[in-house]
């Protein structure tokens, strides 16, 4: 159990509700705060904060979203976060095992694991080592749903792939070229082609993809053609996908 | 030599796990003779991806050469994997049909 406190402003953050909500919330009994001393600012026990997300935020994506766009890292509620790839390998495994169960997806279930498999291993192998703040990445999903969430707070796009591509200019061309550029450079890093491959996955199956990193964001799905970078108002560090199904 | 992927695990995903099956590995490839066929045996695996799959295969094809042969492929998994893996490397796996 962590006793450790968080501002009203982190814990608001992490929620996705104003300051004002929580205080009115407080004064209701709805969630507690604590303070240090009469009359003293409000903080928050960190486990009532996951707790009450665990139990209330029915949203995933919301709460994945809340997390990489909060400027002050913090660890994800245990239940949705993979702080290394075994973690990942084994709860990927799991996700596996529930799809093959599911008689919509038929034979085709190894293939929504496997986009899920590369993105999340993306996230590992460009950000070993290199993890700006939390490492690891946050992985949920609602299979009666068809819903999976991914999401990390590393590097991005841009900083990975310019290893290997120093001409990119942004966010938009980092992930145009991600998506649709086969990549055989190995030097100076291993660059996988691995959003190649969820892309052709994506576009000859019933799967819808949303991916953005910092300003960019892209929306694919069956038999798309013309793959489309939008540029975004938000602006993140790191990756957020959400893969429906 | 036949290498039965399944004994690396069902879910092959991830360049730092492909890497590790592929050193751990490694030492057993001494054996292979001049000339003889490398039959990778895709039954039993449930996820396959490229990440993985050019870690292992791709190592075992710059090797091996025309030598290598696929079997029991028809996982679509595997079938994407190879089909991206190909596009990439410029080649054409053998697969020996089943």
């Amino acid at each position: 159990m962590s006793l450790k406190l968080l501002t009203i402003s982190q814990s608001s953050k992490m929620i996705g509700v104003s300051i004002q909500t929580l205080r009115r919330w407080d004064n209701s009994g709805k969630l507690s705060s604590v303070r240090k001393k009469v009359a003293g600012h409000r903080y928050y026990k960190k486990d009532d904060i996951e707790n009450y997300i665990k139990n209330n935020l029915k949203d995933q994506f919301k709460l994945a979203k809340n997390w990489v766009f909060n400027n002050i890292g913090l660890e994800p509620h245990s239940d949705f976060y993979c702080q290394d790839s075994s973690v990942f390998r084994a709860r990927l495994i799991k996700l596996e095992n529930e799809l093959s169960k599911s008689k919509k997806l038929g034979e085709t279930f190894p293939l929504i694991s496997a986009i899920v498999g590369e993105i999340g291993n993306n996230s590992f192998d460009h950000n070993l080592g290199n993890w700006p703040d939390i490492p690891g990445i946050f992985f949920s999903y609602n299979i009666k749903k068809g819903k999976i969430i991914l999401a990390d707070r590393g590097q991005g796009v841009l900083t990975t792939l310019r290893k290997v591509k120093p001409e990119l200019k942004n966010h938009q061309d980092a992930l145009y070229t991600a998506f649709t550029e086969i990549i055989s450079g190995r030097a100076p890093e291993y660059r996988g082609n691995g959003l190649k491959f969820v892309k052709d996955v994506v576009i000859h199956n019933k799967i819808n993809l949303f991916f953005q990193t910092g300003n960019a964001r892209i929306k694919i799905q069956k038999d798309d053609t013309d793959i489309k970078v939008k540029k975004t108002i938000t602006n993140f560090r790191g990756c957020l996908t959400l893969i429906k199904f | 030599m036949i290498i039965f992927l399944k004994k690396f695990g069902t879910t092959l995903t991830g360049r730092q796990f492909g890497r590790e099956s592929f050193a751990a590995f490694k030492p057993s490839l001494k054996k292979v003779k001049d000339n003889e066929e490398v039959v990778v045996d895709f039954e039993g695996v449930v996820t396959f991806t490229p990440s993985w799959g050019d870690e292992f295969l791709s190592s075992l094809l710059d090797k091996f050469g025309k030598h290598l042969i696929l079997k029991n492929t028809s996982n679509l998994s595997v079938q994407a994997t190879l089909k991206l893996l190909e596009n990439i490397h410029k080649i054409n796996f053998k697969v020996e049909e089943s």
